[in-house]
């Protein structure tokens, strides 16, 4: 007998949103609290400095399978009972904000001193400076390590079977066993992580490119150049 | 002619090393004053005490009738305004590689000087033409010349309305074209009316250019006068051997 693909097919589908919706959280706190451990680590303060740096060492050398067994079984018997969702999406954050903190660090070193009294001299905020001049330079730097970091990060999802996190590895384990078709099954699944994350590294890699041309993104900043080639042409004639 | 910039016993050290020792400078309306000396003497640290890129360990400076520095203690109230009124033109231009040419000269006007944007974007395109740069306003810095990059680095001091410019050594990292290209628009800037501080090791240029020299040499100001006195018949040997040693004398 086949597998019955579909009677499968809503499953799988909620599965995959689960395994988005994990990656988008676990992503997004990992970004904002690499960002906070990189900026942390950059502080000429030690009492600042080393809290982060102890972080970043941590659980850059723990396994995320520890890490997710922890968080879910291990504070469950000390009685913090956390919901898969909630413990899946805190270990990937915990894991990958070490990652990306190193990624983030190497970038914001990466923007020359300069840059920094550039701006100061023009009258800028640390603040301002900091948004409008630091950072964005940081983030092209850190944009290749950051894309690689996030794909992998969806693949990591899959380890998440181990709390029954209801994402897609969890519903192939949950399919195999009904079906008796392991192979099957779980090509399928390979596929499908296959067919999500190979059009999301491309279409970074074009991120990436289009980033690296300085092509205009923003619509604020599309606009602006809009009217200044206007101007520019306006005057030309003239 | 009123005094724009004063600068009184000014000092400044670096842990155990004193840079500048007690030094005194004013510079009126529509002056240009040109500092030379020798690299590591001081010249670069003065300037930057100005717009306080550094902070001065002693004496005081005052802007425009507003005192900045009042017995070495910080006492300018607004630090941006002050930056803006004083603007600055660096060596290696510092230009956001990240944005292009006429982005560098619209984003401090937005962002630091609370200029709307449109007003902004029309600043931008007449000082990119007033630099000469209209062609090249849509190019990134790394796709231009050390010369073009330093004439947007100027644009955009001049976008901001200051009421005088700082140049360090603005023509230090370029090759002579280039150089003549930037000092062209110094002259038209001076021939304008501009105040200009300006840190250099282009001797003929200073002498042309310049109402005031001062020569600094290891944290002093040994001479201080017009150019045809300081450069013309300099009176100290540390000045005439140093101009000397740059072929100008």
């Amino acid at each position: 007998m086949n597998v019955p693909w579909d009677r499968y097919q809503s499953d799988l589908l909620a599965a995959l949103l689960k395994t988005l919706e994990y990656t988008i959280l676990g992503f997004l706190g990992a970004v904002l609290l690499g960002l906070l451990l990189a900026l942390m680590r950059r502080s000429t303060t030690r009492v600042v400095r080393l809290p982060a740096a102890v972080y970043t060492e941590l659980f850059k050398n723990v396994p995320l399978l520890a890490i997710i067994f922890i968080t879910y079984f291990g504070l469950g018997s000390t009685g913090v009972r956390l919901s898969a969702l909630a413990a899946g999406s805190l270990s990937l954050v915990i894991f990958y904000a070490a990652y990306l903190s190193e990624i983030f660090r190497s970038a914001l070193g990466g923007v020359p001193a300069g840059q920094q009294e550039g701006a100061q001299a023009l009258g800028m905020s640390r603040l301002r400076a900091f948004g409008q001049v630091i950072l964005p330079q940081a983030l092209r730097l850190a944009l290749p390590g950051t894309s690689t970091m996030l794909v992998d990060l969806l693949k990591s999802t899959s380890l998440l079977v181990t709390i029954a996190a209801g994402e897609l590895m969890s519903q192939a384990q949950l399919i195999s066993s009904e079906t008796f078709r392991a192979m099957e099954v779980y090509l399928v699944i390979a596929a499908i992580y296959f067919a999500v994350c190979y059009p999301l590294s491309q279409l970074l890699l074009l991120l990436e490119r289009k980033v690296q041309a300085g092509t205009p993104l923003a619509p604020g900043r599309r606009r602006r150049m809009a009217k200044a080639k206007a101007l520019l042409q306006a005057g030309a004639g003239a | 002619m009123t005094t724009l910039i004063e600068v009184r016993s000014l000092s400044k050290s670096f842990g155990a090393a004193t840079v500048l020792h007690s030094v005194d400078v004013d510079v009126r309306a529509g002056e240009i004053l040109t500092i030379l000396g020798q690299s590591g003497g001081g010249k670069s640290t003065l300037l930057r005490c100005i717009n306080l890129l550094e902070v001065p360990s002693g004496g005081d400076v005052t802007i425009g009738g507003e005192p900045v520095v009042a017995d070495g203690r910080v006492v300018v109230k607004d630090l941006a305004r002050l930056r803006q009124r004083v603007g600055m033109v660096f060596q290696r231009f510092n230009l956001f590689p990240h944005l292009t040419a006429i982005e560098n000269v619209i984003l401090a006007q937005t962002k630091a000087a609370g200029i709307s944007e449109d007003e902004a974007i029309e600043n931008a395109v007449r000082l990119i033409r007033r630099v000469g740069l209209a062609h090249r306003a849509l190019a990134f810095p790394d796709q231009m010349s050390g010369g073009e990059q330093q004439r947007v680095a100027i644009a955009r001091a001049l976008a901001l309305h200051p009421m005088a410019l700082l140049f360090d050594e603005p023509t230090s990292a370029l090759d002579p074209e280039s150089t003549r290209e930037v000092l062209k628009v110094m002259r038209e800037l001076a021939e304008g009316g501009m105040t200009m501080v300006i840190v250099t090791h282009e001797v003929p240029f200073a002498r042309q250019i310049s109402d005031q020299v001062v020569f600094v040499d290891a944290g002093y100001i040994v001479e201080q006068g017009p150019p045809e006195m300081v450069i013309g018949a300099p009176r100290e040997a540390r000045t005439r051997s140093f101009l000397s040693a740059s072929g100008a004398a």
